[in-house]
């Protein structure tokens, strides 16, 4: 057996016991009983949403919170226009009222900047950050504040998922999101959500209070933080109850560059908080933490391996066409020995099985997120395209930020 | 320190995650195993075919040339070629059950080619055979794969010709006879119509320099 294939059995076998885990997880927690707040006990919440050009999506922003079933009296919004040069703050300043404040910062001072002053500025036992193109159910904000009845409970994720599905890219997000919906879910219940979502996430203030607002200079602020509570040993529940909705990136060069601050950001991140990983943090540190970094480690190694074969067989097939002088014939003849084959040359490959197994684990994933976001993706188009393209992105993604990182070239916002 | 919730959990998940992945090869041997079992009894039944036809017009003056058995018999080859070839990639090539195959293989691919050979002789045809020798190897292989495909689109497009793969590291007596007979010192080497060698930078032209193009019906093993 050469190495390849002892990489992809051992992928394989990781994958299926880490699956299995956390299937298994899930099913145990489904059954535990959680303290959640009552309509009368719901605390003051401000909602902090930084702008940095956003003119065309601040209002459907603004609206979508507005129209929230949380109790106006209980409600705190406070925009805050990081030195736009368009009409974000103009827009914005239609919606001031007893409940909405709309701040301005001269100067682009970036979105951690933006952040702190907006905590600062607000009177909300829970914080909520959301990004000035987020969208909401109007049930989200109600759905994620219950949680904090639990004390231990310092920051809520909600069910993130996309909002346009436009382009081919746009597509292959939905499912991406939608996959996550369960394994949030499950990390949260093995305590070990290492991400909370800059677009709309949730926070305790008083850890803001005693550990600090956002790191300014961090690329990926809203990781820094989520590692951070993590750090301290608090608790980050996730509600998949609560839908909320972002633009995906529409190119690929848009996403290449969103995913590169992403990963950049979390390899930084990751060196700074390396603690994390080991016993000290039970199963985060032990299982959930290192399975995700073998993934990682797997698929980069998996892209470069097949990019190389991709290449030197391109190179095959071209000379081997150029010594026919580029005469393509009907080679194949349509019989029953053909579909014979064909089907044995399927049937009869192991790995090819197991991603059976695992499209059908998506299948799964993808039927609870429908369920709890109330919502049905178009997944005849999309799930193909997920499926074909997503490894190859996630590889591409993962390079490009690991070339950033080693050489340590500047990650920016654009 | 955080706790870890459940050690029986992971206990659990490794136990099930074992026996998901056991079970997959499991699957995939059953299947290969009905793979050989069907291999095997195609062979049995090309090989009965083609001993029937030789023995008819052998004992019983049957008129060769009235025959087209060997179009279906030639079809039935190329199938089990490439399945054993396919079961080769799966099982490995140490595997005794694809030894034994290859080797059997190779014996009707002979059987056919003694066939066609006769039938030229008697009935005033020139259809091409081509024997060819490969090494699955890895120094050979590229370029044995690059010879072969040559020969899947020289069969293709001309419809007399028969090809006839021989591995020439399997070990087999009527394998290392026919080597001998043919002098082949290197892989890949080709044969064409029992007199033409070519065992060094095989292309396109150097092939088609020796076959006649001029029969209609399309023969691929």
């Amino acid at each position: 057996m050469s190495f390849i294939i002892y990489v992809i059995y051992t992928s394989i076998y990781i994958g299926l016991v880490a699956t299995t885990f956390y299937i298994l997880t899930f099913l145990a927690d489904s059954k535990k009983e959680r303290p959640f707040f009552k309509d009368n006990e719901l605390p003051l919440v401000s909602i902090i949403i930084p702008a940095f050009n956003e003119g065309e999506t601040i209002a459907l922003t603004l609206d979508s919170i507005l129209s929230s079933n949380y109790p106006k009296n209980k409600l705190e919004i406070i925009v805050i226009d990081d030195g736009s040069n368009d009409k974000t703050f103009e827009n914005a300043l239609k919606y001031k009222s007893d409940i909405v404040k709309i701040l301005k910062q001269k100067v682009n001072g970036g979105k951690g900047k933006a952040l702190n002053r907006g905590i600062e500025e607000s009177k909300g036992e829970i914080i909520f950050t959301m990004d000035a193109d987020t969208t909401v159910h109007k049930d989200s904000l109600i759905n994620m504040t219950r949680y904090f009845k639990n004390p231990e409970v310092t920051s809520v994720t909600p069910a993130m998922v996309t909002r346009e599905t436009k382009t081919l890219i746009q597509r292959i997000q939905s499912i991406e999101y939608l996959t996550g919906l369960f394994l949030r879910k499950t990390f949260a219940a093995l305590n070990a959500i290492h991400i909370t979502p800059g677009a709309f996430s949730a926070y305790r203030k008083s850890f803001f209070d005693k550990h600090g607002g956002y790191d300014e200079d961090n690329i990926t602020e809203d990781l820094e933080m989520a590692l951070r509570i993590q750090y301290y040993k608090y608790k980050i529940e996730n509600a998949p109850e609560a839908p909320a909705f972002t633009i995906p990136p529409r190119t690929f060069l848009d996403l290449l560059k969103q995913r590169r601050r992403w990963y950049a950001g979390l390899l930084r991140n990751m060196l700074k908080y390396r603690k994390l990983f080991g016993k000290e943090y039970g199963d985060m540190g032990l299982f959930v933490l290192p399975i995700a970094w073998i993934s990682i480690f797997i698929s980069v190694f998996m892209i470069i391996y097949y990019s190389y074969k991709m290449t030197v067989k391109s190179i095959k097939e071209i000379l081997y066409y150029k010594s026919i002088n580029f005469e393509i014939l009907n080679q194949f003849e349509i019989n029953s020995y053909l579909i014979e084959r064909i089907f044995f040359q399927i049937i009869s490959n192991t790995p090819l099985l197991f991603l059976l197994l695992f499209f059908i684990v998506i299948l799964v994933y993808l039927r609870y997120a429908s369920k709890k976001i109330n919502r049905s993706e178009s997944l005849l188009i999309n799930l193909p395209l997920f499926l074909i393209f997503f490894a190859v992105l996630f590889g591409i993604w993962w390079v490009v930020s690991i070339i950033y990182v080693v050489f340590n070239k500047k990650v920016s916002w654009d | 320190m955080r706790q870890i919730q459940s050690k029986r959990r992971y206990l659990l998940a490794l136990m099930i995650g074992s026996i998901i992945f056991i079970n997959g090869f499991v699957i995939t041997s059953t299947i290969l195993s009905i793979q050989l079992n069907r291999v095997s009894d195609l062979q049995d039944r090309t090989s009965y075919s083609i001993f029937e036809d030789k023995l008819n017009y052998r004992l019983f003056d049957e008129d060769i040339c009235s025959t087209n058995n060997f179009i279906k018999i030639s079809k039935d080859l190329g199938f089990q070629g490439a399945s054993i070839g396919d079961l080769e990639e799966r099982l490995g090539k140490n595997d005794d059950e694809v030894i034994f195959r290859k080797r059997f293989y190779s014996l009707v691919e002979l059987e056919h080619f003694e066939f066609i050979n006769e039938y030229n002789e008697k009935c005033n045809q020139n259809r091409t055979t081509i024997l060819f020798f490969y090494s699955n190897l890895k120094k050979d292989l590229d370029e044995s794969e690059r010879v072969g495909r040559l020969l899947d689109f020289v069969s293709e497009k001309n419809k007399n010709v028969h090809i006839y793969s021989f591995d020439i590291n399997l070990d087999s007596r009527i394998i290392n006879n026919l080597k001998q007979s043919y002098n082949i010192q290197s892989s890949p080497s080709i044969i064409i119509n029992k007199n033409q060698k070519i065992d060094s930078q095989i292309d396109l032209d150097k092939i088609e320099k020796h076959i006649s193009i001029n029969n209609p019906e399309s023969i691929h093993l």
